[in-house]
């Protein structure tokens, strides 16, 4: 159905372009923080579009359901990662670089 | 589509060079398991799921986790090389060029007329469903039936491995507080 | 990571998940992708997360590194048991079409026959594929207990 095909379509492609925008974002920013920050958040979205994309796109409802579960996994797991991430920094000293001081506070 | 074939050899090929040549071996670690993850990939492109399974859960799974394990036993970096290793590489570039010589008198990739689509994939993939009585993966038959005798190979490769790494690393709970304390002492 | 109670929570969430699906992944193999290899190296993350985010004594005390060392030959025991299986029952090394009726395989109840276990080749592929997964879990598992014991003794 081609009605089907267009959401498909749509979805795919917007959940590809947060994921370059995520992949300049990581390249990009100045420090490791803000690169977890925007590599993180845009990563699940992309992702999540993507395969929201490809659930218009199964043949029957047992590969929806499948496709369905990766997304919730994804959605618990990705998010958790970037904490585990961001803590671990933390606990080693590394310190966010914050705008009002010039100075950064790694030690 | 050759497009995305071609992107994804040149992005295994990038990926190789910067695991070999990088210095600083968090990155060539997180390298290794980025070229297992490409590698899937092009498994995948390749029509087969089930290597293209083992391949990401192994390689960019299990093996990314047990090196960084490693890692916090050894060095952080690699020390520079002091001298240009000269038989090295006239020994990796005569090999190369031997095969690169061997794979000119090679059949046409995906040529039905080889003999690797002529003498056992036909009749592995006729035989298997009377064989089986119905099992629908032909891979699975393969593995664990037609070649069952490979598979038990390969299980005792594993176990080799486990062994080995047993008796270099394992510690006896006994001798450890006595190896502590007496450094204690002495130091 | 005692005191990341983001993490311990989400861990609690997902390693039952992981562990059912490595089962599923390990019974699959004969219908889709999966088989010993993938699920064996799918519970041993299981358990591997689990030792990172509760400690390696926690982990110890649900998989103990003695009964882990005697799961690594026990897996290529099933295998091999298999393949002598077959030749005490009169065929070929690993000849699986041997295994077809040494078992119950048909229970009669009145009229009807109900066929308990698979044909021969399914009872040997079940067999060689849970050696193979046992064999792969327990090696992945003792070597994060080697790589990680030996740190927490060595410092």
């Amino acid at each position: 159905m081609i009605v089907l095909d267009i959401i498909s379509w749509a979805l795919i492609v917007s959940g590809a372009f947060f994921s370059i925008v995520g992949g300049i974002g990581i390249i990009r920013f100045p420090e490791f923080f803000s690169r977890l920050h925007g590599g993180g958040i845009t990563d699940t979205m992309g992702a999540a579009l993507i395969l929201l994309g490809l659930m218009f796109q199964s043949p029957n409802s047992l590969v929806a359901i499948k496709l369905v579960m990766i997304l919730f996994f994804l959605l618990v797991t990705s998010p958790s990662s970037c904490h585990a991430l961001s803590n671990s920094a933390l606990a080693q000293g590394h310190w966010p670089e914050l705008d009002t001081t010039r100075k950064s506070k790694n030690k | 589509m050759i497009y995305i074939d071609i992107i994804i050899l040149t992005l295994l090929a990038v990926t190789a060079v910067t695991v070999a040549r990088i210095r600083d071996l968090w990155a060539a670690v997180m390298f290794t398991g980025i070229y297992s993850f490409i590698g899937a990939s092009w498994m995948l492109l390749l029509d087969a799921p089930d290597v293209a399974f083992t391949e990401a859960a192994v390689g960019a799974g299990i093996s990314t986790v047990l090196m960084l394990g490693t890692l916090a036993l050894t060095n952080k970096a690699e020390k520079p090389s002091t001298s240009v290793p000269v038989v090295p590489f006239l020994v990796v570039l005569g090999t190369g060029a031997a095969l690169v010589y061997g794979t000119l008198d090679m059949p046409h990739f995906g040529d039905p007329e080889a003999p690797v689509h002529q003498h056992p994939n036909p009749s592995f993939v006729e035989r298997s469903q009377p064989d089986m009585h119905g099992l629908p993966n032909v891979v699975t038959a393969v593995l664990a039936s037609y070649r069952g005798y490979d598979t038990l190979g390969e299980t005792a490769v594993i176990f080799t491995a486990g062994i080995g790494v047993l008796i270099i690393l394992r510690r006896d709970k006994r001798t450890a507080p006595d190896e502590h304390s007496s450094d204690e002492v002495v130091t | 990571m005692n005191s990341f109670p983001i993490i311990r929570i989400v861990s609690k969430l997902l390693i039952p998940y992981i562990l059912l699906f490595a089962l599923y992944v390990q019974f699959h193999g004969d219908f889709g992708p999966g088989g010993g290899f993938q699920a064996g190296v799918i519970l041993a993350s299981a358990l591997i997360l689990y030792g990172l985010v509760f400690g390696l004594p926690a982990a110890q005390s649900v998989a103990p590194p003695w009964l882990i060392e005697k799961l690594i030959a026990l897996g290529v025991l099933v295998y091999a048991g298999t393949g002598v299986a077959t030749m005490a029952l009169g065929s070929n090394f690993l000849d699986y079409d041997a295994l077809e009726h040494h078992f119950l395989t048909d229970v009669t109840w009145g009229s009807q026959t109900l066929h308990v276990l698979p044909s021969g080749q399914h009872l040997g592929i079940f067999l060689v594929e849970v050696g193979v997964g046992i064999t792969v879990t327990s090696v992945m598992l003792m070597i994060f207990y080697c790589f990680a014991g030996r740190n927490q003794s060595s410092e």
